[in-house]
């Protein structure tokens, strides 16, 4: 063999771009993938919370014996058990209660040898409570004699955030248009399809191991640690194959340090598995917001300030979710040029559940408030001063090289190419002024489309003060490579894409890169899978030691054929002469030569990917990710204007990705991405009436199904990013972002209404159509 | 937390109906209503499960001396794909294709449809409008007994009719159609599939010369069981189908229905499309 391909030449091919299958993707298909919440540990016992049921309470007292005298029961545990234990952001949580503030609170947990003896076992739990008033409303927790829900908290604020730029009063002057309105955005969750699991594991020496659907595995052991009293060196984290995180699994939440205090009381693997119900009620939301939003700009379509003011409803407790201003302050200052910025955000805690980390983090909020407010421009300018509503965007759309008042470089921009690729692939400007014309005529169904854009980080987003990921790569004497990453896996596509790289750099084919990504003892630090930042920073990562790998065996090549290593490359499973692709010898053999050679040598190189970003800082100014992208989306629904249901048809996207890598991938984030911001803008919702749940199932809170998607013709920007591997910018947030506005200012090109309070239910739609009517 | 003590698949109706008249049976068909109702602690199964899939004779579609009959056991797919049904009750095929998921379709039977008696129970509106009646069997000294009760008679409130605990819904029976029959079936609801109904509508009748005659009109999703509609049918029945009369009878509509708000809908929606479905249909017709 190897005889026979000494004479063979083999051509420079490239793996970028091209579709690249999931590898995990036949086992999930084909249901043979043993997800979390299948696993099971010898001994295992089966942990159940009691959860209040009720916003707002005093535990009077708690009876568990008869909990705790049902066979099969190993432990009952409560606040008592678990004293001085915190958890969240501001540490305001606790694993276990001893004063009830929301429907979701864990009242005491139940260890036993089987789910329906915990099941049983928690129904015998007896807790007298002494209700409370309560607080739903962040107008009702900022009353004077508002009950106060957290006691360092007295006057029910929680987090606030500021960022002020230029002479408001100045710019407010010279606007000649001023659009002052208030959107409010609704409750939705990430309804993962795995429901949230962890199993507890303490060893002999103490050391706990938890299997977990973290998306953050490293920071979370920092975080997990003060919930149980224990050192975070103490803490593994494996993470099996999950059914979905979406951000969700951003931050540590009271059932995971539970399973873990039942397991180190039993001393016995604890699990924690949710129902659909209990999953729906206890999980994190999207931070709902009212945004305030003024916006000014002069009768020639120039952009002259943003005014936001946002008021969130906190919850009872803060992880994430209250923390989202950072992202949207961005999009108020960043979505388009916008000389002139006055952001407030301040959240207020209420007896309601609590939001997290969710797929568009802020921007999702704050992009259906400044995408209509261009569109309201759009339509009065082309109006009254007879100018082009892509002509306005693109005046006031930022070029290669601006910076934005918070400091955030667009190195590479590619607005104003996805304004006018979407634009023209839709026909956009030609429909938007026909469908208008058709508004007023007779006639049932209206068509409408409508443009929207954002802005979003697209290489990381530095809010620790690191925003590295940590690589190991090692090749075994058959060319196969092993890639341990910091970067988690959690069905967005890393394996592949890590695969597609060092397979690209090293010759080898992608099948033959096996990653290991699922246990902390062994990964390297990353921060997580969250603000699109996994290809960009891990992908980085993963081809920086490739390079490294590759130099090391072309040096050793290179003394064994007597040219530079510079003359030589690696192809198709050979070292071969980089001119003319002529085979020099087989890379296993080159591999095994490496160490049976009087100076041993094994193939094993590491790496520490930091993106050139800067810390996001206190005054939020800085620049705080590595790339920015942009992406436009076209909309077209038709509305029924009768019923009130509106279809999306066909969603036409442009999107600077930098640079395709995995288009197979990249194509699935887009679809996944767009089915969940077109559930939010038309019919997720989750209902509360006085903090509790009123539609905790899939019934009742209707996610899109399949026959709702829309057609989409999906355009690919390449504006080769400098930093981003071989040009790619981070994707995956923006098409979650940018749809819900589309399909507003569809709805509104459709009808003539303005739609401030997604989502746009058919009952919703067809009342403001009926009052608009009989008005 | 109740137990199940035994459970029985019998293959014979007889068989069934005996065990049934032993008491303390929790019958369960497709199970589509009856598992999820026991998750969520609405309901409890009865000592004895009784699994009715086994009984071939009760899944039969069948067309005799112009009476169409409906095995209980009937999915909803097998009634979608039957040729008699096809040919001569097309609104229960329309209303098939609003039903729930393949999935969902493939194990919901008629009969489970019926006996779940909820107030959006889909199959439920088309048979109305068909004039359908159901057949309740029991067991009377030592033989099976069965009584035909019109199903504009059968449910009582949303999960209760006037079968008695002993009796088994065999089957539903209409008369076939004539040639001028035309039936029309809508369901509101935001989403293509898997939608539970807010509102739904059939109307039918004989289409003869313009005027539309033996006129049915049945409404569900908007009052405690689905309902047969008194005064759309009044307001219909030997008219022509023109303008006037079409506002007319979606008045009449929102007088036969007496909708409630919940968390699926408000009290105004329901009654707004119980009069866009109704004269949309009607102007399907026309
Ligand atoms: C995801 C989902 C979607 C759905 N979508 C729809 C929809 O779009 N439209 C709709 O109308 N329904 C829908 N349903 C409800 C359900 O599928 C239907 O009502 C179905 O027809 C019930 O039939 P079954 O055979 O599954 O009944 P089962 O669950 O087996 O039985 C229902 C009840 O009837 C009793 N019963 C069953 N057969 C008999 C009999 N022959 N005699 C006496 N008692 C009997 C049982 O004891 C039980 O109380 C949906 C359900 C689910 C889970």
């Amino acid at each position: 063999m190897s005889e026979q391909v000494a004479f063979q030449h083999i051509e420079k091919t490239s793996l970028i771009g091209k579709r690249i299958k999931k590898p995990d993707a036949p086992a999930k298909a084909m249901g043979k993938t043993r997800y979390i919440n299948d696993m099971v540990l010898p001994q295992m016992l089966y942990g159940k919370i009691l959860h209040a049921g009720r916003p707002h309470a005093e535990i009077i007292s708690i009876d568990t014996s008869e909990a705790e005298n049902l066979a099969g029961v190993h432990l009952v545990i409560t606040a008592k058990d678990t004293p001085e234990l915190r958890l969240g952001f501001v540490k305001d949580n606790a694993p276990l209660k001893d004063r009830v503030r929301c429907e979701r609170d864990e009242v005491a947990a139940v260890a036993a040898e089987s789910e329906a003896i915990a099941a049983a076992a928690i129904k015998l739990i007896k807790v007298d409570y002494k209700d409370l008033p309560g607080v739903f409303t962040v107008e009702d927790s900022q009353k004077k004699d508002a009950p106060v829900i957290q006691e360092h908290f007295p006057d029910n604020k929680s987090l606030k955030f500021e960022f002020k730029h230029g002479d408001l009063a100045e710019a407010e002057a010279k606007s000649d248009i001023i659009l002052d309105d208030v959107f409010n955005v609704h409750l939705v969750t990430h309804c993962c399809m795995g429901t949230s699991c962890a199993i507890a594991d303490f060893d002999h020496n103490g050391k706990l191991t938890i299997y977990s659907q973290t998306q953050y595995p490293y920071n979370y052991k920092m975080d997990l640690a003060p919930a149980l009293g224990i050192d975070a060196g103490d803490i593994r984290v494996i993470q099996p194959p999950t059914g979905g995180s979406f951000g969700a699994k951003l931050d540590v939440y009271p059932f995971e340090p539970v399973a873990a205090i039942l397991a180190q009381k039993t001393g016995r693997p604890v699990k924690i598995l949710f129902d659909r119900e209990e999953e729906f009620i206890n999980s994190p939301t999207r931070q709902p917001a009212s945004m305030h939003l003024r916006s000014g700009c002069t009768s020639d379509g120039i952009l002259t300030f943003r005014a936001a003011d946002v008021v969130m409803d906190n919850g009872a407790y803060t992880s994430w979710g209250a923390t989202v201003p950072v992202i949207m302050m961005r999009t108020t200052s960043g979505h388009y040029r916008v000389p002139v910025v006055d952001f407030k955000g301040q959240a207020y805690y209420t007896n309601n559940s609590y939001a997290g980390s969710f797929r568009g983090y802020g921007n999702v909020q704050m992009t259906y408030a400044t995408a209509q407010h261009m569109d309201m421009f759009a339509e009065r300018l082309a109006k009254d001063h007879d100018l082009d509503p892509i002509e306005f965007r693109l005046k006031n759309a930022q070029k290669s090289g601006e910076v934005t008042p918070q400091k955030s470089y667009l190195r590479e921009c590619a607005l104003a190419e996805c304004l006018t690729t979407a634009a023209e692939a839709s026909d956009y400007v030609a429909k938007l002024n026909k469908y208008a014309a058709e508004r007023e005529q007779k006639g049932r169904y209206k068509h409408g489309i409508g443009l929207a854009s954002s802005i979003h980080n697209a290489g990381g987003a530095k809010i620790h003060k690191s925003d590295g990921c940590g690589t190991i790569l090692k090749m075994d004497d058959y060319a196969r490579v092993t890639v341990i990453t910091g970067a988690s896996e959690i069905g967005q596509g890393i394996d592949a894409v890590i695969g597609q790289i060092v397979a690209e750099e090293l010759g080898v084919p992608p099948e033959h890169v096996t990653l290991v990504n699922n246990d902390s003892d062994l990964g390297p630090w990353d921060v997580g899978v969250h603000a699109s930042r996994t290809t960009f920073i891990a992908g980085n990562g993963a081809r920086r030691a490739a390079i490294k790998a590759k130099k090391q065996i072309l040096a050793a090549a290179s003394k064994q054929a007597n040219v530079t290593a510079e003359e030589l490359d690696l192809r198709g499973g050979y070292v071969v002469q980089d001119k003319d692709g002529a085979v020099v010898t087989r890379l296993d053999k080159m591999l095994r030569q490496m160490h049976f050679q009087p100076e041993p040598d094994v193939v094993m190189v590491s790496d520490y990917y930091e993106p050139n970003s800067e810390p996001e800082g206190r005054d939020h100014i800085s620049d705080h990710s590595a790339a920015y992208s942009h992406a436009v989306h076209i909309a077209e629904v038709v509305v029924d204007t009768l019923t009130g249901e509106v279809k999306v048809e066909k969603v036409t996207m442009a999107q600077d990705v930098g640079r395709v890598i995995n288009r197979m991938g990249l194509e699935a984030q887009m679809e996944g991405g767009l089915a969940f911001g077109l559930g939010f803008a038309l019919s997720e919702e989750m209902i509360f009436e006085e903090g509790r749940l009123k539609n905790p199932n899939f019934r009742d809170y209707k996610v899109p199904t399949a026959p709702e998607m829309p057609d989409l013709d999906i355009h690919f920007i390449e504006s080769d990013c400098e930093e981003g591997p071989y040009g790619a910018k981070g994707i995956a947030e923006l098409p979650t972002i940018v749809i819900a506005p589309a399909i507003a200012n569809a709805v509104y090109n459709a009808t003539g209404i303005r739609f401030f309070n997604p989502p746009m239910t058919p009952e919703k739609v067809a009342r403001a159509i009926w009052e608009k009517k009989n008005s | 937390m109740s137990e199940i003590e035994k459970y029985i698949a019998p293959e014979e109706v007889a068989e069934a109906v005996e065990a049934l008249g032993t008491g303390g049976v929790t019958i369960v068909a497709g199970g589509t209503d009856l598992t999820p109702q026991i998750n969520e602690g609405r309901c409890h199964y009865e000592p004895t499960l009784m699994n009715i899939q086994r009984i071939e004779e009760l899944n039969r579609i069948s067309l005799t001396d112009g009476e169409i009959r409906i095995g209980c056991l009937a999915t909803v797919s097998e009634i979608w794909y039957n040729d008699i049904i096809i040919e001569h009750a097309d609104i229960l095929c329309q209303t098939a294709n609003c039903f729930a998921s393949d999935q969902i379709r493939n194990a919901a039977t008629i009969g489970g449809n019926i006996c779940n008696a909820s107030p959006a129970g889909d199959m439920i509106i088309p048979l109305l409008v068909l004039g359908a009646s159901v057949e309740l069997a029991s067991w009377k000294e030592g033989a099976m007994e069965i009584r035909r009760e019109p199903l504009d008679k059968f449910f009582k409130g949303p999960g209760k009719t006037i079968r008695n605990e002993n009796e088994l819904l065999v089957a539903v029976i209409f008369d076939k159609p004539s040639a001028d029959f035309i039936g029309q079936f809508r369901k509101s609801g935001p989403r293509p599939a898997l939608e539970i109904s807010t509102v739904t509508v059939g109307i039918g009748g004989d289409l003869k010369d313009g005027k539309l005659e033996n006129v049915r009109v049945a409404f569900g999703a908007v009052g405690p069981t689905p309902l047969r509609g008194k005064a759309t049918e009044v307001a219909l029945e030997g008219q022509i189908l023109t303008e006037d009369i079409i506002s007319n009878a979606a008045a009449a509509a929102q007088k036969d229905a007496s909708p409630i708000d919940d968390i699926r809908a408000t009290t105004w929606y329901r009654n707004h499309l119980i009069a866009v479905f109704t004269e949309e249909l009607l102007n399907n017709v026309c």
